[in-house]
């Protein structure tokens, strides 16, 4: 196929393009790279890229998929941003009204729900594939900083809990006062500055109008918004970085001497060198059969990722409606209140953390809800200076060289998830145990 | 300003100058935004309110969900334990005991009729408020009960926290 392009002229000044359009089906490298050049869609891709980074099974693409679904909630969310009203008054009878009144708009809803809960399991499983390739690790490129990417990236990880978890207020339903009964309660435990702390989240100091519109600002403008500029620089830091750490990995392991980065080959745009831009040792990244236009290659596959993402969700949308629970009721707390899936594992952490030593005790709130998920944050934001694994470990799933570090990780996913199925599955009313064949005991009314 | 400065001196005065009014500038605003964000008046509702008259108070336990509170009442007296969970602030549900005993709570006689569970977390509170399992870190708070001076009303101060052996006695 080739796109409608004004006949080929040429060029009045280097990087000056007379073309609107460029071709899927470049008849030269040139005219490949002049594309990336050319078309502000592709300016972020590199002229060249390996093919060992493009492999569907290093990556599985999670990092396009997630963007995918960030730029799918941000679609759906604007015709939402206008039959939404934030207020407490009328908030859920208007989620009401996109639910059963506005023509499609169910399925809208559903497209930003369904995206929101897969961006959080997308960009959970990419930052996990990261951690286990060990691509926050630098390579052979001179200059690279993939560390502070993987910063970054951590914290665009927080940023879509915390999009997810404001989205999840708004409908002003029972599982929303509740979740952010507790969760600003959380807050609310920190010794000292606690109370403030909430009382700034919360506007106040009951859950109320001033709550609704603060996170309803922060769930439209602030985190989105915050979340665009991290993304716009992750994906800059990527090519900064030399691209995906698998084509470093590449160079390494074809490479039959470990000699020192030889600056013959960057990866700015185009492959114009600069002093500063890192470098990647040639012999592998030259030869021909390594490497690949990324137009069309590059393109075609992140197209591939990022509309079958938009397929898969629109089709699920039909198919799966999006829960509405009865209207917030300060006077009731459900029984059992739940978190929202994603959180459940912190719910059975504030449940179990309590400390008591002799008639001194420690709320589980601070320990399991502050503390703990503080360390495990931090850790995970510091691993990468904490691996002093070898170079060569960077951009190989399950390198032998970090078998350990991957198998303490995988052990805390595991818990994660173990922890999740128990807060999701087994409990029941007042947080008792319950095994999914058991029948929970009928709880007189509300008293 | 000494004499033995270099000429460029006042080309590096004004560079500080102005990157300090900037940064300055920016702090201030920054500032002055999120001090806004901090509201300066609480529209709570009262912590001082009436009840009802004391006889709408039947005996054993009403709840009222309003104040988030327990109101009991043993004969002539009266005492009140807060419903709101210590641990991460979701209202306890009562559970009427089968076989109700009397003990004593910092010193006076209480009848237990009642424990409490909270479906957040399942923390379990005793019947004087005392916290038995889960993670709830203390004991529900007993708030002070009056009467109101003028229509006899039972009046609840939320604001007011009492000891366990707290009674208001009715005539």
């Amino acid at each position: 196929m080739r796109l409608p392009s004004l006949t080929r002229s040429k060029p009045e000044a280097p990087g000056v393009h007379a073309e609107p359009f460029w071709s899927l089906r470049p008849q030269s490298d040139r005219e490949a790279g002049d594309a990336v050049v050319s078309n502000f869609m592709l300016h972020w891709f590199p002229a060249k890229i390996s093919k060992a980074s493009m492999a569907w099974n290093y990556s599985f693409w999670l990092g396009t998929i997630s963007a995918a679904l960030f730029f799918l909630t941000i679609l759906s969310g604007l015709p939402l941003l206008f039959l939404y009203v934030p207020s407490v008054e009328r908030a859920y009878q208007s989620v009401k009204d996109i639910e059963f009144v506005i023509t499609f708009g169910s399925w809208i809803r559903s497209v930003h729900r369904i995206s929101a809960h897969l961006m959080v399991i997308v960009v959970a499983l990419h930052l996990m594939r990261v951690f286990l390739t060990g691509a926050y690790k630098n390579g052979v490129g001179r200059g690279q900083q993939r560390e502070v990417n993987w910063v970054i990236g951590v914290v665009m990880f927080l940023t879509t809990l915390f999009l997810s978890f404001t989205g999840y207020l708004l409908p002003w339903d029972q599982l929303a006062f509740w979740a952010v009964t507790v969760g600003t309660n959380i807050a609310a435990s920190i010794p000292a500055i606690g109370a403030s702390v909430r009382e700034l989240l919360i506007g106040g100091r009951n859950i109320e109008q001033a709550t609704l519109i603060r996170f309803y600002v922060l769930h439209v403008v602030f985190l989105p918004g915050l979340l665009g500029v991290l993304f716009a620089y992750h994906m800059w830091r990527v090519r900064k970085d030399g691209g995906l750490a698998r084509a470093d990995a590449e160079s390494v392991v074809e490479s039959p001497r470990s000699t020192a980065p030889v600056p013959s080959k960057t990866y700015t745009l185009l492959g114009v060198a600069r002093g500063t831009a890192p470098t990647v040792t040639a012999h592998t990244l030259d030869a021909p059969d390594a490497t690949v236009n990324a137009v069309p290659d590059l393109v075609r596959r992140a197209a591939i990722a990022t509309l079958g993402t938009i397929a898969v969700i629109s089709i699920m949308s039909v198919f799966i409606a999006s829960p509405l629970e009865e209207p917030a009721n300060a006077l009731v707390t459900p029984n059992p209140a739940k978190a929202p899936w994603y959180f459940l594992w912190l719910q059975e952490i504030v449940t179990d953390t309590t400390i008591r030593i002799g008639s001194f005790t420690l709320n589980g709130a601070f320990v399991g809800g502050v503390i703990l998920p503080g360390l495990l944050v931090g850790l995970l934001t510091f691993w990468p200076w904490i691996d002093k694994s070898s170079h060569l470990a960077a951009g190989v799933w399950l390198p032998r060289d970090r078998r350990t570090q991957n198998l303490v990780f995988l052990l805390l996913i595991l818990g994660v998830l173990a922890l999740t199925f128990v807060g999701m599955v087994l409990r029941g009313p007042y947080w008792i145990l319950y095994w999914p064949w058991e029948a929970w005991p009928e709880i007189p009314g509300r008293i | 300003m000494s004499d033995e400065k270099q000429p460029t001196d006042r080309r590096d005065f004004l560079l500080k100058l102005g990157a300090g009014a900037g940064v300055a500038a920016i702090t201030v605003q920054a500032g002055a935004s999120l001090r806004s964000l901090v509201p300066n008046v609480s529209y709570d509702a009262p912590t001082t309110v009436k009840l009802g008259p004391p006889n709408d108070f039947p005996d054993g336990l009403k709840f009222l969900p309003d104040e988030r509170v327990l109101v009991f009442r043993e004969g002539n007296t009266f005492h009140a334990i807060s419903a709101v969970c210590t641990h991460l602030g979701c209202t306890v549900r009562a559970e009427a005991l089968p076989n109700p005993q009397t003990t004593e709570a910092a010193g006076a006689p209480l009848r237990l009729t009642h424990r409490f569970l909270c479906p957040c977390h399942g923390s379990e509170y005793k019947g004087d408020g005392t916290n038995v399992a889960g993670p709830a870190p203390k004991p529900l708070a007993w708030f002070r009960l009056s009467f109101a001076a003028d229509d006899g009303q039972l009046v609840i101060d939320l604001a007011d926290e009492v000891d366990r052996d707290f009674r208001l006695t009715l005539g």
